[in-house]
């Protein structure tokens, strides 16, 4: 493990120079997992962790069953910097939160075939398209004509 | 169990007592029929449908009659409201089947004469009834509910849904009460845990093959089955096996059948055999493989064929245009009048936000009994489409361009004031209602114009005698004539529902019916003496067998149709026409045999104002006029307007003379109004509004009000009461909404005498196409598919 | 190498946590066997479809009219009845057209009659889609009924009709590429003493001709002879095909009451 981590190490400063490799590691967290354990744990991926699986949007789930906080075992880490508790997806969610112990792979026999669409995180904040407008919303582009009636036009 | 009331000998004493003359020429004078002529007191009352389920109120009406007799008094209504509270109350978790009674299915009448009570006790109390009245109607009248499928009051009784079981003592077996008639003495029980459980049973059989699609059905929500089944029903089904399809029929435009969910209680096939008059629908095959069809492919040609919607108990049978648009409980009910006919019939606006969603017949006995024209109930989808809703004006390039309604009404007064009072004229639409017309006559009036007329009653109308132009003997009364001659009348086409009534004569007394004008099936035996007016003069002059026909019969009628007006010997048929009323001796204190039938919504109110030409309006001639005012008046041809007219057309539909129109102003139709009118037989009735106008729409009086005010001859009338007090000056009846005012009978001294000589021309057809009348029903795309699909008929 | 750790590690949850599975997995694998074998059942009415669907040799334009020696028999029927209640004769019409057509009913013989007793034709159709006798598909010249009712199903009516479905080579209610035969199914027929028993709807010879008769007492080799002699044109001997029965008396003559019965013992009047 230690080994792996020197050459990685040793690799990205050959790549990318001492500097470039120093932000590098910066900006991918390493530093910041040598205060956070948990992150570490994913980052370094010390004794027992074990990445379960990653979702479409990139988000890797973990889980380590031994020397742990009971009820720590299972975590995410966010493919995005600015991350949003809603980019999970509901199947993930529910392995996340221990509603049940089969990863998505293994329920994807229950998914629905007709009516299941693809999960999209919570787009608020993140520009005027994305605001939800109810059908009668003065704002929503779609909103629904309550006219009822259709009125004559003289045809020349 | 809500309480029941029960009232035991008190109500036939205060039977004999309480009869109040009756206003009607109605023959039967000693009995009080419960289904009768102008007998129903929930309908004269007004109360008549409050509720939601009309059948209640049927049901309280006729209570209040039995009890009160032939009484329509201030005691009767109070005694009706009264008792439909308690109905009301009882119903079967909102069952629409509380219907009861009408005696008219067993063939028997009931009078109110003791001799021909008997007494039955119906769960240990005592309940007097008519002789004849089966066991069900014992119940109804002991004013418990029987569930029930198959039998329905106004066709004939077919017993074979089985769900009406009761107990009768020493009766081995529950029997059907529908179909066993009520014996002196007999106790009949409707509680008891072998009722219950035989119900049950029974319920468990219909439920067998009925799918259990409730929430995709049309009629879940206001299903029979779906109601009693709450009661009768089991949670949990025993039958594991596979339930049977059957083939879909295909009915026509309007009915749409889901024959799976049919319980094959043959209520359709005796509708449209005993009702409609078509013999089309019959039950094919047996056992379980049981079905309603045509077994030949065939459309239901009938006007009446949208009632099997209401009749049929479950989903099998619903309306096409309106399916899967609306739960029943979603919509808002208003109670107004239908327009597209001259019979005023009651309906029901059920309406959704500002859309009318379908429209239903509302009972009045005296009127519609429970029965809608096909026009009536589906033509409201063109009540959305080609909708004038902002005032027009005709620019210089001869486009119409919206305007204000400022604008609008200034140039309609300008032109106005241009012209000559004498080239002026004002024609009211079939549609137009008394209160615009009241207005109308007074703006022409006072800017000095006397040619006005409604459309149907033709140019020269003659207002001068009312019963000269109403249906004399009532739309109930017809019921009663024993020989009746149409003259220059499809009375299919012209009044679905007045032929309804006159099948019914034939039907239940064998009445002979003869018929000159265009050939048509009438869907009963009615002999056709040809489509010429000879046919008519030899009846005058007594020589051709139906002559005497007439004259023998006790009680004979004849029904004039408005075609007649449209000719140049109108006064020379309406001559010959008299005659035979006299030879007939048709006019008599207790009958009066003489019918005109109009054919559209305004004719009689307009006749009534006094909406017809003055003495000094110029006759004949139309290329005089300059300036031409249209409440709705659609039926003019290209060739009536002079070019140089100014023409100013006021209504609620793009129809044929808004392509003509210099100004257009916008009005409202009779689903958004609260318009009097009065039907062929002179009664008023109001529309309410059901839905807002559309657009910058206005109340038509309202309009002719503003008009007014710009031509500088502001009407005296600021509110709709204003102008409802001109009303009651001009023609008193009109104010007295809900009421029939008949006619006085014509003293036989006083006829006109014919200023022409009869011609030998034959009788037109009025109604080219029943489905499209008017402006509202030319809109209609359902109507447009009738016209499709029935036009080989 | 995520994927393959994450593979591998669902790999090993898949192979030791496989009982705590246990309930997902058969929510996942079980799918197909959920659906149960409701299906087998299913409703056959013996009667035809309730519909009428224009064929080349049954539709409105297939004109049908009662021969003249018909039309009398026509009007022997409606003597029978009242005026006013022509309608009652429909169904020996209907059966007296079915003779003459062939052993079926046509749309317009069936219009034919509503035109004759003076009704709508539905009332013609309701009375002839009742009754399972009248045929309103085309049968065979012999049509052949065999009576599936318990007694006859207890004496090996199945295998009648078998032998008959195979010999002939058709299923139930089609007819014989010649046109000969047709073989339906009947309710019982009152023979169940005589049981198993078909009938023979013979329509060779039209009205004057037809015959139909009961054949009992049969067994497969029976059935087929009969069959055979009819395709001959031969009338075989109907009732029953017992070589030692006579009508419905018991097979080899009588084995009991053979004597004269012994009167009832009588009370002694004197004793009272």
């Amino acid at each position: 493990m230690a080994f792996a981590l020197v050459r990685s190490a040793l690799g990205a400063i050959k790549e990318k120079g001492l500097k470039g490799a120093f932000r590098a590691a910066k900006e991918e967290g390493y530093f910041a997992a040598l205060l956070d354990g948990n992150l570490a744990n994913s980052k370094f991926r010390i004794d027992g962790v074990k990445l379960v699986g990653v979702d479409k949007a990139g988000n890797r789930y973990y889980e380590k069953m031994s020397h742990v906080q009971h009820g720590r075992h299972r975590w995410v880490v966010y493919a995005d910097k600015v991350y949003n508790a809603s980019a999970i997806p509901p199947e993930w969610h529910g392995w996340l939160h221990h509603i049940t112990d089969h990863t998505p792979e293994q329920l994807e026999g229950l998914r629905p075939s007709r009516y299941g669409v693809e999960h999209m995180k919570n787009r608020t904040g993140e520009g005027e398209q994305y605001i939800y407008h109810a059908k009668g919303h003065a704002l929503n582009p779609n909103k629904r004509d309550w006219k009822r009636y259709e009125e004559w036009r003289p045809v020349e | 169990m809500a309480p029941r009331c029960r009232r035991y000998s008190l109500p036939l004493r205060r039977s004999s007592t309480g009869s109040a003359p009756r206003r009607l020429a109605s023959p039967v004078v000693d009995s009080a029929s419960i289904c009768g002529a102008g007998s129903g007191v929930a309908a004269a009352e007004g109360s008549g449908s409050r509720g939601l389920h009309s059948g209640v109120a049927w049901y309280a009406g006729i209570r209040g009659q039995l009890y009160e007799g032939k009484g329509r008094g201030k005691d009767g209504s109070k005694q009706v409201s009264e008792s439909y509270k308690w109905s009301s109350g009882m119903s079967l978790g909102g069952v629409r089947h509380a219907r009861t009674a009408s005696v008219a299915a067993v063939g028997a009448k009931f009078t109110a004469n003791p001799e021909d009570c008997i007494e039955v006790s119906v769960d240990g109390s005592n309940v007097t009834i008519a002789k004849g009245m089966t066991v069900l109607q014992a119940c109804e009248v002991a004013g418990i509910d029987i569930p029930r499928f198959c039998y329905h009051p106004r066709l004939s009784i077919a017993g074979n849904c089985r769900m009406c079981l009761v107990e009768v003592e020493k009766t081995p077996k529950p029997v059907a009460s529908c179909a066993l008639p009520a014996m002196p003495g007999m106790k009949i029980k409707t509680n008891t845990p072998l009722v219950k459980k035989a119900r049950e049973g029974v319920m468990e059989f219909l439920l067998i093959n009925h799918p259990l699609d409730c929430p995709i059905c049309d009629q879940g929500g206001e299903c029979d089955l779906q109601d009693q089944s709450m009661v009768y029903g089991s949670d949990r089904g025993r039958f594991i096996e596979a339930k049977r399809g059957v083939v879909d029929k295909n009915l026509g435009p309007l009915v749409k059948t889901v024959m799976t969910r049919c319980i094959q209680c043959t209520r359709c096939v005796r509708f449209a055999s005993e009702i409609a008059g078509v013999q089309d629908l019959g039950v094919l095959g047996r056992g379980g493989a049981e079905e309603i069809g045509t077994y030949v492919e065939k459309l239901m040609v009938s006007e009446l064929s949208g009632n099997v919607i209401d009749v049929c108990p479950v989903g099998a049978l619903t309306a096409k245009p309106s399916a899967f648009t609306a739960r029943s409980w979603e919509l808002k009910s208003t109670e107004s009048i239908d327009v597209s006919d001259a019979v005023g019939a009651n309906i029901r606006i059920d309406s959704r936000g500002p859309e009318v969603m379908r429209i239903l017949p509302r009972l009045n006995e005296e009127v519609n009994e429970e029965w809608i024209s096909d026009k009536a109930r589906f033509s409201y989808d063109g009540l959305k489409r080609q909708r004038l809703n902002e005032p027009m004006i005709r620019n210089s390039e001869g486009q119409l361009e919206p305007v204000s309604w400022a604008k609008a009404l200034k140039t309609v007064a300008e032109a106005a004031h241009k012209v000559n009072p004498a080239e002026m004229a004002a024609i009211a639409g079939k549609l137009s209602d008394a209160e615009s017309m009241m207005a109308l006559k007074d703006l022409m009036n006072r800017l000095g114009c006397e040619r006005l007329w409604v459309e149907g009653n033709g140019e020269n109308a003659d207002a001068d005698l009312r019963s000269n132009y109403l249906v004399n003997t009532t739309i109930a009364g017809l019921e009663y004539t024993d020989a009746c001659l149409l003259v220059g009348t499809e009375l299919r086409h012209e009044a679905p529902l007045l032929n309804h009534r006159l099948r019914k004569a034939v039907r239940n007394s064998r009445a002979k019916v003869a018929s000159i004008g265009p050939e048509l099936d009438l869907h009963f035996k009615c002999e056709h003496l040809g489509n010429s007016s000879d046919a008519l003069l030899s009846i005058a002059q007594g020589k051709h067998p139906f002559a005497q026909v007439l004259s023998k019969a006790k009680f004979p009628s004849i029904i004039v149709g408005s075609g007649v007006l449209q000719r140049s010997d109108k006064d020379a048929v309406l001559a010959a026409v008299q005659s035979i009323v006299q030879q007939a001796n048709m006019i008599r204190d207790d009958w009066n045999g003489y019918n005109f039938l109009l054919l559209n919504a305004a004719q009689a109110a307009g006749l009534d104002l006094g909406f017809v030409p003055g003495a000094r309006a110029p006759v004949g001639d139309k290329s005089s006029i300059k300036f031409l005012y249209l409440m709705g008046a659609d039926d003019l041809t290209p060739e009536d307007i002079p070019a140089d007219a100014f023409v100013v057309y006021q209504g609620h539909h793009g129809d044929r003379s808004a392509y003509r129109a210099n100004v257009i102003l916008p009005g409202v139709a009779y689903s958004e109004k609260e318009g009097t009118y009065e039907n062929t037989e002179g009664r008023t009735q109001q529309t309410s509004p059901a839905v807002p106008t559309v657009g910058d729409a206005r109340d038509d009086w309202k309009i002719v009000r503003a008009l007014s005010e710009f031509a500088g001859v502001t009407l005296p009338y600021d509110t709709v009461n204003g102008v409802r007090a001109r009303m009651l000056a001009v023609a008193p009846n009109l104010f007295r909404v809900d009421e029939l005012e008949p006619a006085t009978p014509l003293p036989k001294e006083s006829l006109p005498e014919s200023k022409t000589k009869l011609e030998s021309l034959p009788f037109k057809k009025v109604v080219d196409n029943f489905y499209m009348t008017d402006a509202i029903s030319r809109a209609s795309k359902t109507m447009a598919q009738c016209t499709a699909a029935f036009s080989s008929s | 190498m995520l994927r393959q750790v994450a593979n591998r590690g669902l790999a090993v949850l898949r192979g030791a946590a496989a009982s705590q599975r246990a309930c997902a997995t058969r929510v996942v694998s079980d799918r197909p066997q959920q659906i149960q074998q409701f299906g087998v059942f299913s409703r056959e009415y013996s009667t035809a479809l309730n519909l009428h669907r224009n064929t080349s040799d049954n539709n409105p334009d297939v004109p049908f009219e009662f021969t003249s020696a018909n039309m009398e028999k026509v009007k022997e029927i409606l003597s029978h009845y009242p005026k006013n209640y022509k309608q009652s004769g429909i169904i020996p019409l209907l059966d007296l057209a079915q003779q003459q057509n062939g052993g079926w009913l046509s749309i317009n013989s069936m219009n034919k009659i509503a035109e004759i007793v003076g009704v709508a034709p539905i009332r013609v159709y309701e009375v002839a889609t009742f009754y399972s006798m009248f045929n309103r598909q085309k049968v065979g010249t012999y049509h052949v009924m065999v009576c599936g009712t318990t007694p006859c199903m207890l004496r090996g009516s199945r295998t009648i009709e078998a032998t008959l479905l195979k010999h002939l080579g058709v299923e139930r209610n089609e007819v014989t590429k010649d046109g000969k035969f047709s073989v339906g199914e009947m309710e019982c027929m009152g023979c169940c003493v005589n049981a198993p028993m078909i009938v023979v709807a013979d329509y060779s010879n039209g009205v004057e001709g037809y015959s139909y008769n009961y054949f009992e007492d049969l067994t497969p080799e029976r059935v087929v002879e009969v069959i055979e002699a009819y395709r001959k044109g031969e009338k075989p001997p109907h009732g029953t095909q017992h070589p030692e029965r006579l009508n419905c008396g018991p097979a080899g003559g009588l084995t009991t009451l053979l004597g004269e019965p012994k009167p009832p013992p009588c009370r002694d009047l004197a004793a009272c």
